[in-house]
């Protein structure tokens, strides 16, 4: 399509008497100069189209705005690739509260590292290059070489209450920034980030959802989900919804149970005092470090079988497959059919189960002997290189 | 960057294959930029245009910080000198320095005229050693110098000596001045090289294509050589642009009809240029002048007629302005000084050799005199050490009396250009021209830019360079620059071309190489329309005069495809129309053809009362020209009922008083003539984002 030449004329109202002439069927338009009349100046993006137009398109706009579309895609695909670089991957500009900008830098063990970088809609899920990308900007805004000519406004009288010490948040942005680059702090700070310490709090309790009727699923669904970035292995198989299958239901809870998770809690520990030289100090901090880390950790696994407990005495669906089990076995049993191998009798169970252990037993007996047997072996083994060493030296003596 | 090179040793005229690169060594920069540059080749002096930033085309300066460099290379000892300082060579080396040879390309020796052959200001041209047709040069240089100077017999390979041998001092008395003989083509050669090297120290990279400047005056033997002497350098000519064509590579590009500088965006608006105008181009070389009126049709050109002529040139100008100084030092310090005749260019019968090296240092002083005359209002100086007899000179000059000294020169420029109009070549009122674009450095001057406007009758709201305010601080308009910004757009356009797979790419590329297959050499020859086709909307419009194009036609007449516009051609445009509110409401479009015109008109203005005592002075008389139009044939109508229309707010918020509480619809026309001349003409309702398609009719004109 040509590109479109906008005028800034309006034209006027037709009159009430207008009466359009009377157009003559043999009307066509003068004559134009003939080919090679003129001759076009061969410069210019414009000869280009319609040397194109002329060459290529047979004088067709049709064709011809059928190339440049084609042309358009295939440079704005072009384009696609290398924008990519200037995108900020999501990391939009978070509004910064009075309480943020006020954090103080000695407390940053409290502070919420991804409120303050503005990444707090996506705390552990920020990629690393996120990361770098919303610590460039923050730093842009806050560095304290770029608030030096504001500070004077700021610092007046008139403006109470306005935050001051940009200094001070320009340290908690470079804190916030070292704990989440490096893998092993992070990995820390994860453990107990704030946003889930406080989800952690509102758990629903078993007695909560039976006696407010809450819907099984979406209660739970969304807590196993928040516990599942702690997992070791991923990806975690979901709560999933009531039409599940009973190995997906048993998938779930078997994972549940056996929920291997990377959740530490150093970053609790109370700070080791390092200007003191008292050894001992050290070591009984560190101790109690150390057992308070693990109570709080056995503290989480109890918390997660809890949760799993719950869900599990709660779960519709396991009764369900319960019943249909149940109905599956009495289908069975009413549609016998004659092939089918007669059911074994109490006696004859019993006889198996006999069987059974005594092969256990004759086993036990067999490796106990074999133990012994490789006891002997090696204290024989033992005596004979005691042997060997005694003669050997005997020989030495003698040869000297 | 490596240092220039000015010891003739380091520059070879033999292909970059031959010798060890010293760009190959400098960090290849990694940017997207073209490595095409574009080189304005005039007689006198050159200039390189290369991509700065992406899709801004410069001017660019050579390590000597000059944009404008000298068209001159000089021998000296062992030392060759290039551009400007070779220019300056010209006091006192002048046999040796080898001036305006880009003319004598592709000539025949005995066709010279006999000002050429016998010339004293600078290396006379004489025939070739065992080639009697060929122009060549002789210089004198030392013994062991020059290996770029190839050897006279073509089939023996330059040598690499210089690299082995120990460095000879310069006055070793075992060195004997010796005779080399260059042709004009080895001379260009060199001279396209040092360019060529400018502009890769610049870009940081290797210069893959030129695209260079031609005069219209060219042959095809020159061209020829012209090829020739890039392809000895090894670099590869993308196309050779006429000098028109390069300007109108600027003109029309996006960053030419934006605006001037320093403007806020209403001003902008105004000043922009129309994509489609018809242009006259004003090339004041130093020693020719080339007109050409252009008809542009949104980005694409051609010329409706052309004139050139060497009788008017810069050159004139430069002689008036040294025998001005020359009187004035004389007048000064009483020591006398006969320079050459003006506008004879012939050496006085009894000048002698301190004069003419007078003359010569004053015409090297003069450029800079004016340039400060182009770029500010008030006087210019003129400083030359030890002009004659060890007496120094200083003198200046205010532009009023330059304007008066080069009065001639613009008189006989304005006399071409009416010359031009009136030819008959071209049925052009000097009224309907859109645009003046200024080519070459004298026309820098702003006073020629005046006395064109008075005496050639063009409108008053003429767009010109200096009426756009892009002449100085390196506008858009630089006259000293635009033709060589011009190639470097073009080539610009042909690297894009350079670089694609797609065979339709290449056989466009090998459309712009200088024998073109018949093909492509036929898509240059284009059917063209004779009349403007447009769109009436009949009606009564506001603030109409009695004779205003409104009037005439009754109604709004909006041009679509204007006379002159290269076949098949397509415009859109989009305006608001009001319409009647009610049931009744209805938008009429009549495509009309239509000739436009310029009335003539000769009034008396009648003379103050305060005069009237002189009785015997006559009625000044002042002619207004008025464009007019005639509606030739009525080619449809269209009419519908809008759909789309739009009620603005009564109030206070309205925009004016005058729009308030009326009806507008926006409606699109799209106009297609084709090359058998049949015509469509689409008239559409676009309404902002309405559901409702909007309404439309369309006039369809069969073939011719």
């Amino acid at each position: 399509m040509a590109s479109v030449q906008v005028l800034s004329v309006v034209a006027p109202v037709v009159p009430g008497s207008y009466k359009a002439e009377n157009v003559a069927s043999s009307s066509r338009i003068s004559p134009p100069h003939p080919s090679g009349h003129r001759t076009l100046l061969p410069v210019g993006p414009a000869y280009l189209s319609q040397l194109r137009l002329a060459l290529h398109h047979n004088n067709e706009f049709s064709s011809f705005d059928l190339h440049l579309a084609a042309e358009r895609e295939r440079l704005a695909a072009l384009h696609g690739n290398d924008a990519v670089g200037e995108d900020d991957l999501g990391v939009g500009d978070e509004e910064e509260t009075p309480e943020l900008l006020a954090l103080d830098p000695k407390e940053w063990k409290k502070q919420d590292n991804y409120a303050v970088l503005g990444l707090s809609h996506l705390r552990y899920k920020a990629t690393a290059e996120q990361i770098k990308i919303a610590h460039r900007k923050k730093v842009l805004k806050h560095h304290p070489d770029k608030k030096a000519g504001t500070t004077s406004t700021a610092n007046s009288l008139y403006l109470d209450g306005v935050n001051t010490n940009d200094d001070a948040f320009f340290k908690c942005i470079q804190k916030a920034h070292e704990v989440l680059t490096n893998p092993e702090k992070r990995r820390q700070y994860d453990s107990v980030d704030h946003a889930f310490l406080e989800a952690e709090e509102e758990l629903p309790t078993a007695s909560e959802i039976k006696n407010k009727k809450l819907d099984f699923f979406k209660t739970l669904g969304p807590v196993f989900e928040m516990y599942s970035r702690f997992s070791k292995v991923q990806p975690v198989p979901g709560l999933g919804q009531n039409d599940a299958t009973k190995q997906e239901v048993e998938a779930f809870y078997d994972f549940w149970y056996n929920f291997d998770s990377w959740r530490s809690f150093e970053w609790l520990d109370k700070e080791v005092n390092e200007g003191s030289d008292s050894r001992d100090d050290k070591r009984y901090t560190e101790k109690k470090n150390k057992a308070e880390r693990a109570r709080r950790k056995k503290e989480d696994i109890a918390k997660v079988r809890g949760l799993v407990d719950m869900a599990l005495s709660l779960d519709p669906r396991i009764k369900r497959i319960k019943e249909e089990e149940k109905a599956a076995r009495e289908a069975k049993k009413k549609g016998n059919t004659p092939g089918a191998p007669a059911k074994k009798t109490k006696q004859q169970e019993e006889e198996e189960k006999k069987k059974l252990e005594e092969e256990a037993k004759k086993k036990e007996e067999e490796e106990a002997a074999a133990r012994a047997e490789a006891k002997k072996a090696k204290a024989a083994a033992a005596n004979a290189a005691k042997k060997a060493r005694r003669q050997q030296r005997a020989a030495e003596e003698a040869a000297a | 960057m490596a240092p220039r090179k000015q010891n003739g040793a380091s520059t070879n005229v033999s292909t970059r294959q031959a010798t060890p690169a010293p760009e190959e060594v400098l960090p290849k920069e990694i940017n997207s930029l073209p490595p095409v540059i574009g080189i304005n080749f005039g007689n006198s002096y050159a200039s390189i245009g290369a991509f700065t930033k992406e899709s801004v085309v410069e001017c660019i300066a050579n390590e000597d910080g000059e944009r404008q460099i000298a068209c001159a290379i000089s021998f000296h000892n062992e030392e060759l000198y290039i551009g400007n300082q070779a220019k300056a060579q010209l006091v006192k080396n002048a046999a040796n320095t080898i001036t305006g040879f880009r003319n004598l390309l592709g000539k025949k020796f005995s066709s010279l005229p006999k000002e050429v052959t016998e010339n004293t200001t600078s290396c006379q041209p004489i025939p070739f050693p065992g080639q009697p047709e060929t122009i060549g040069y002789a210089v004198s240089v030392l013994a062991s110098a020059p290996s770029h100077v190839v050897s006279p017999n073509p089939s023996v390979p330059p040598s690499a000596a210089p690299s082995n041998a120990p460095t000879p001092r310069p006055s070793s008395p075992s060195q004997a001045f010796e005779t080399r003989y260059l042709t004009v083509r080895e001379v260009t050669a060199i001279f396209l090289r040092s360019l060529v090297k400018s502009a890769e120290d610049f870009l940081g990279k290797t210069v893959e294509g030129i695209v260079v400047t031609v005069p219209a005056t060219f042959t095809e033997e020159a061209k020829d050589e012209l090829e020739g002497a890039a392809k000895d350098i090894g670099v590869r000519v993308l196309q050779l642009l006429d000098e028109a064509g390069a300007a109108a590579g600027v003109t029309t590009s996006e960053a030419w009809t934006a605006a001037g500088a320093g403007t806020d965006e209403e001003q902008a608006a105004q000043l922009a240029l129309l994509p489609d105008r018809t242009q006259l181009i004003v090339d004041l070389g130093s020693s020719s002048l080339s007109l050409h009126l252009l008809s542009i049709r949104q980005g694409l050109a051609y010329v409706l007629a052309h004139s050139s002529t060497s009788s008017v040139g810069s050159q004139a100008i430069d002689d008036k302005l040294i025998a001005f100084f020359a009187t004035d030092f004389t007048k000064k310090t009483k020591v006398a000084l006969s320079v050459s005749a003006p506008s004879s260019g012939k050496p006085l019968p009894n000048q002698s050799v301190h004069d003419a090296r007078a003359e010569a240092k004053l015409r090297l002083a003069i450029e800079h005199t004016k340039r400060t005359l182009s770029a500010s209002p008030g006087a210019a100086t003129c400083s030359v050490e030890s002009l004659k007899e060890g007496v120094d000179f200083n003198g200046s000059i205010n532009r009023l009396r330059f304007d008066m000294i080069a009065a001639p020169v613009y008189a006989a420029v304005a006399a071409e250009v009416t010359k031009l109009l009136t030819s008959g070549e071209v049925t052009l009122d000097a009224h309907q021209i859109d645009e003046i674009v200024y080519v070459g450095g004298s026309t820098a001057l702003p006073g020629l830019d005046q006395r064109l406007l008075v005496e050639c009758g063009f409108r008053e709201d003429i767009a010109t360079p200096f009426a756009r305010g892009v002449v100085v601080g390196g506008g858009v308009g630089d006259p000293t620059t635009v033709l060589a910004r011009g190639c470097a757009v073009q080539a610009g356009c042909l690297w894009a071309l350079v670089g694609s797979a797609s065979k339709e790419d290449a056989e466009l590329l090998e459309s712009f190489s200088r024998h073109p297959e018949t093909k492509a050499a036929k898509a240059l020859d284009v059917r063209a329309t004779t009349r403007t086709i447009g769109v009436v909307f009949p009606g009564e419009v506001d603030g109409a005069d009695e004779d205003s194009i409104e009037k005439q036609v009754g109604g709004l007449f909006v041009p679509l495809i204007l006379h002159e516009t290269a076949l098949p051609a397509r415009r859109a445009v989009s305006l608001d129309v009001e319409v009647a509110e009610g049931s009744g409401a209805k938008v009429v479009a009549e495509v009309w053809e239509v000739e436009e015109g310029v009335k003539v008109e000769k009034i008396v203005i009648p003379r103050d009362e305060e005069d009237a005592e002189d009785e015997d002075e006559e009625d000044e008389e002042d002619i207004v020209k008025k464009p007019t139009l005639v509606k030739k044939s009525l080619l449809g109508v269209v009419e519908f009922a809008p759909k789309l229309a739009i009620k603005t707010a009564k109030g206070k918020g309205a925009a004016s008083s005058r729009t308030q509480g009326k009806t507008y619809t926006r409606v699109q026309v799209v106009g297609v003539v084709g090359v058998d001349g049949k015509v469509d003409v689409d008239v559409e309702e676009v309404g902002a984002g309405a559901d409702v398609q909007g309404a439309k009719g369309a006039v369809h004109v069969p073939a011719l």
